[in-house]
């Protein structure tokens, strides 16, 4: 505050006025002139008295200086003020400064703590990394073991097949020659076998036959030879005698009719005559008989002589035999080396594992044909394993290249990351340098601040203010920088994430499509060989063969032709005996006792066949009457069977049901039945209402016609019983 | 029978078992002739299917064909066919010498529920005439048949099919054993398809038994 009125003067003491220094800002720079006091007393001692004339103004100039003093007084209180107002601006300001940087130090500790979180957090991920780096390292190494094992085990396995495909194919090579040499030599021995056998009891048969026939063929001839040799030369004598006789008769013939004649003219006594005539019929009647009896030694007389051709044939059948006895003392040696051979072949069927004789060998044939198959399918399960296994390979080659290649993306990434880390880091060194010459230039401002005061303050605040807007935006990028990249890495780690699991998923995918495929190519395959094969299963399919009249009609025209060419045989047969008895004469009978011995015996054979045919039929008729009693007794109906034709041909068996308890002979129950169906047929019984009723409860609805049957019986007993 | 539309052909199951069982009596014919399991001059000349083929004018052979022909086209009506094979056997050995194998692949649905479907009757007319040529080219490389043959015919059905009383059931199916097969084209008619494979025996092994 500045006096109006100037203050009553005071004593001053002696001592120098201090200086007082005007204030930068705003004031004047003037310098106030110390007025010392001539009154007071000091030590100093005055000048001379030029200064004290001097000072000796007058109370004008002493009222001027004062009015100065004071005017310069009041313009150093305003600067003072002024002065003080600005330091407390100063101080505002430093405390804001002071706040500033207080914030700013928070700011920079925040950043710091960011920044080492940063540092952590990629410190994390580098070891995330390098874990991951490590782990898909191992991996590979596992999958390269797995893949080297794969590898080891599919050398094995082809080795395998291989091996087994040459035994397989040696096998079936071994088992086709086995099966061909057992087939040729179980059909050609059985064929040799049979022939032989055959041939063997055939000529045992014909040639014991033979023998025993000619012997005794040879011993009735004889004897027949004889004996009809003797019957001969009596029959000569007789028939000379005969014919002599004979001769004699004509002669006594033409000499009776000569009689005859000149008697019937001259009429002699008729009881001579006819006693003549009567003794010449009689003696006719003789000599007929005699004629017959010569007739019949003429006959007995060709048949010696047939039976003496017989006997040559029989001789020159005897010859052949003889001849082929030779002959069959070779098949007999034959049949030896047949014999050896059969033996050498059963030691060779012995050798056959399995076989114990001829019978075992389509069996071990067929035995071997399944282990063939069952080996052709293990061969097919095994080459389908190894193609599992290839597959598995190929895509554990291909994990392994895509492992590979992420590994190697993986390094990559890793050292971009290493690269963004030492630029972090970097960046941080950079950041710590400048926050330490912050807090240099901060505590050089404090230092100054406290020695100057607002002066120099001013110029470290202006400093500190251009270095943080300096690093302000320096530290912003560093946050985005920061910011960017924790995106970055959680959009990798998520990416990785995702296209792993994918990958596993499709791998997986993949495995079970291709085993599906596979199996389902050699399903096929099966299936094609089977169907080509015509394998079916009895559980869903039946089949069918439609009776092929053509067959029959083939065997019919084959059996036909077979019986022509046979009554052609007999018919030439016939025309040659025709023939025959014509040269031998129409006079006579024909006696062959082998013909008729034949013919006997198979008369003989027809009488038994028929004997057995009625008594077959007897039999028959017998069982049938007792079966069909049986089921009257039993299930109460009389059934009568019968043959019918439909219209369209079809022929068709009809059952005529009648109950023992039915009340009238109209109360009968017919039943068709054609190949192994039975329906009922209405007639007036069925179509009554009762009948009727039942008929489509139990026949049409629940399709059981026992149940229809028994039904009515037990309705038909009531019926009976209650009446 | 296929009704033919403005723009496509509708076949019905009743259509479509007569194309079959109509096929099977040409390819029989055409097989017998081929063969030689009859007389050429047993043989008369008919257009079918875009082709000259050849009918039997044997009576036997005729109606024998004429009733498989319908009973075939029965089972196929009930969808319970599944194979039709015409075998070839010696007539002396009567050992089986071929087998043609049409086997019969049929939609349920159209049985069950009745519904048709729809096909070009020239597409399927084209399938058969391809099949017929290479039955006719089928004597390029099958063996020779030197010996007087005859031949049978079987048909693979469901179990629950009643035996007609002019089939009957057979236990043997007249395999050939170690066959070599040659599988033909095939024709469908969306509701029935016919796949025809023939099987015959191994000449090679008459060869080496031979050698």
């Amino acid at each position: 505050m500045i006096l109006r009125t100037p203050a009553p003067k005071r004593a001053r003491p002696i001592e120098p006025a201090p200086i007082i220094e005007s204030p930068p800002v705003g004031s004047d720079h003037r310098q106030l002139a110390i007025y010392e006091d001539p009154s007071s007393a000091g030590p100093a001692r005055r000048e001379p008295s030029q200064q004290s004339e001097h000072m000796l103004c007058t109370y004008q100039c002493r009222q001027m200086v004062k009015a100065d003093f004071l005017d310069a007084l009041s313009n150093a209180e305003k600067q003072v003020q002024d002065y003080q107002s600005k330091l407390a601006e100063l101080n505002d300001n430093f405390g804001k400064a002071d706040e500033e940087r207080k914030t700013f130090r928070e700011k920079l500790s925040y950043v710091e703590q960011e920044l080492a979180a940063a540092k952590g957090r990629e410190q994390a991920l580098h070891d995330q990394l390098l874990k991951e780096v490590n782990d898909s390292h191992e991996r590979l190494k596992k999958e390269l073991e797995l893949s080297s094992k794969l590898q080891a085990k599919l050398e094995n396995e082809q080795n395998l097949r291989k091996k087994a495909e040459s035994t397989a194919a040696a096998a079936e090579d071994k088992a086709k020659e086995l099966e061909a040499k057992l087939g040729h030599i179980s059909k050609s021995i059985e064929k040799e076998k049979k022939r032989f056998n055959n041939e063997l009891a055939q000529l045992n048969r014909d040639s014991k036959f033979s023998i025993t026939k000619i012997t005794v063929d040879l011993e009735k001839m004889e004897f027949r030879a004889k004996s009809s040799e003797q019957e001969v030369e009596l029959l000569r004598k007789q028939q000379e005698d005969l014919q002599s006789k004979f001769s004699e008769c004509l002669h006594q013939k033409s000499e009776l009719e000569k009689r005859l004649t000149s008697l019937s003219f001259e009429d002699d006594s008729p009881k001579e005559s006819d006693v003549l005539v009567k003794h010449l019929q009689e003696e006719l009647r003789n000599y007929e008989s005699e004629v017959r009896e010569a007739r019949k030694l003429k006959s007995a007389h060709d048949s010696i002589e047939l039976m003496k051709e017989k006997l040559l044939e029989e001789k020159s059948r005897r010859e052949r035999v003889e001849l082929q006895l030779p002959k069959l003392q070779e098949y007999e040696l034959k049949i030896n080396k047949l014999e050896d051979e059969l033996s050498a072949w059963k030691l060779m069927i012995q050798d056959i594992p399995g076989v114990s004789c001829c019978d075992d060998v389509p069996l071990r044939i067929s035995a071997l044909q399944k282990e063939v198959i069952d080996n052709l399918k293990k061969l097919g399960e095994v080459n389908a394993h190894l193609k599992q296994m290839q597959v598995v390979l190929d895509k554990t080659q291909l994990d392994k290249q895509k492992t590979e290649t992420e590994a190697a993306l993986a390094k990559e990434k890793a050292d971009r990351l290493e690269a963004e880390v030492k630029r972090m880091n970097l960046m941080l060194s950079a950041v710590s340098e400048e926050r330490n010459m912050l807090k240099i230039a901060i505590e050089d401002f404090k230092s100054k601040n406290e020695q100057a005061g607002g002066h120099a303050s001013s110029s470290a605040m202006q400093e500190l203010e251009s270095s943080l807007l300096k690093r302000e935006p320096y530290i912003k990028e560093l946050e985005g920088d920061l910011f960017a990249q924790k995106d970055i890495n959680t959009r990798q780690q998520d990416e990785i994430k995702s296209l792993h699991d994918r990958l596993n998923s499709e791998a997986r995918k993949v495995k079970s499509l291709e085993r599906e495929s596979d199996r389902l190519r050699s399903e096929i395959f099966l299936l094609e060989s089977k169907l080509g094969h015509g394998d079916f299963s009895a559980a869903n399919t039946k089949v069918l063969r439609m009776v092929n009249t053509l067959a029959v009609g083939n065997d019919a025209k084959q059996t036909i032709e077979a019986l022509q060419s046979e009554l052609q045989r007999t018919k030439e047969k016939l025309q040659a005996l025709e023939e025959y008895k014509s040269q031998s004469g129409n006079s006579g009978k024909l006696v062959d006792s082998y013909m008729s011995g034949k013919v006997a015996q198979l008369k003989e054979q027809i009488a038994t066949l028929e004997k057995r045919e009625e008594r077959y039929k007897t039999v028959f008729a017998d069982r049938i009457s007792v079966f069909r009693r049986a089921c009257c007794e039993l299930f109460g109906y009389k059934i009568v069977m019968d043959e019918r034709q439909r219209p369209n041909g079809i022929p068709v068996t009809r059952f005529t049901l009648q109950s023992i308890y039915a009340m009238n002979d109209d109360e009968k129950l017919e039943f068709e039945y054609e190949s192994g169906n039975t329906n009922i047929v209405e007639n007036g019984y069925t179509s009554t209402s009762e009948i009727s009723q039942q008929v489509d409860i139990f026949v049409r609805k629940m399709n059981s016609i026992p149940a229809f049957t028994a039904n009515l019986t037990v309705e038909s007993f009531n019926r009976r019983t209650l009446s | 029978m296929a009704s033919k539309t403005a723009a496509k052909d509708i076949i019905t199951l009743r259509g479509s078992a007569a194309i079959v069982s109509e096929f099977f009596g040409y390819a029989a014919n055409s097989i017998l002739y081929n063969r030689g399991v009859y007389p050429e001059e047993s043989f008369g000349k008919v257009k079918k299917y875009g082709l000259p083929l050849l009918l039997t004018k044997d009576e036997g052979v005729k109606s024998f064909i004429a009733n498989l022909n319908a009973q075939l086209s029965e089972w196929l009506e009930a969808g319970k066919l599944q194979r039709v094979v015409l075998v070839i056997m010696s007539m002396n050995t009567g050992e089986v010498l071929e087998r043609w194998n049409f086997s019969i692949e049929t939609d349920n649905e159209v049985v069950e529920k009745g519904v048709s479907r729809e096909k070009s009757d020239k597409e399927i007319m084209r399938e058969i005439q391809a099949i017929m040529r290479q039955i006719a080219s089928s004597i390029t490389y099958l063996p020779c048949l030197d010996e007087q043959c005859v031949f049978d015919v079987l048909a693979y059905t469901d179990t629950d099919v009643a035996v007609p009383f002019t089939w009957m059931e057979s236990s043997d199916a007249k395999l050939i054993a170690n066959p070599q097969m040659v599988k033909l084209h095939s024709f469908d008619t969306k509701i029935h398809k016919v796949n025809t494979l023939v099987s015959y025996k191994n000449d090679e092994e008459e060869l080496d038994d031979e050698e």
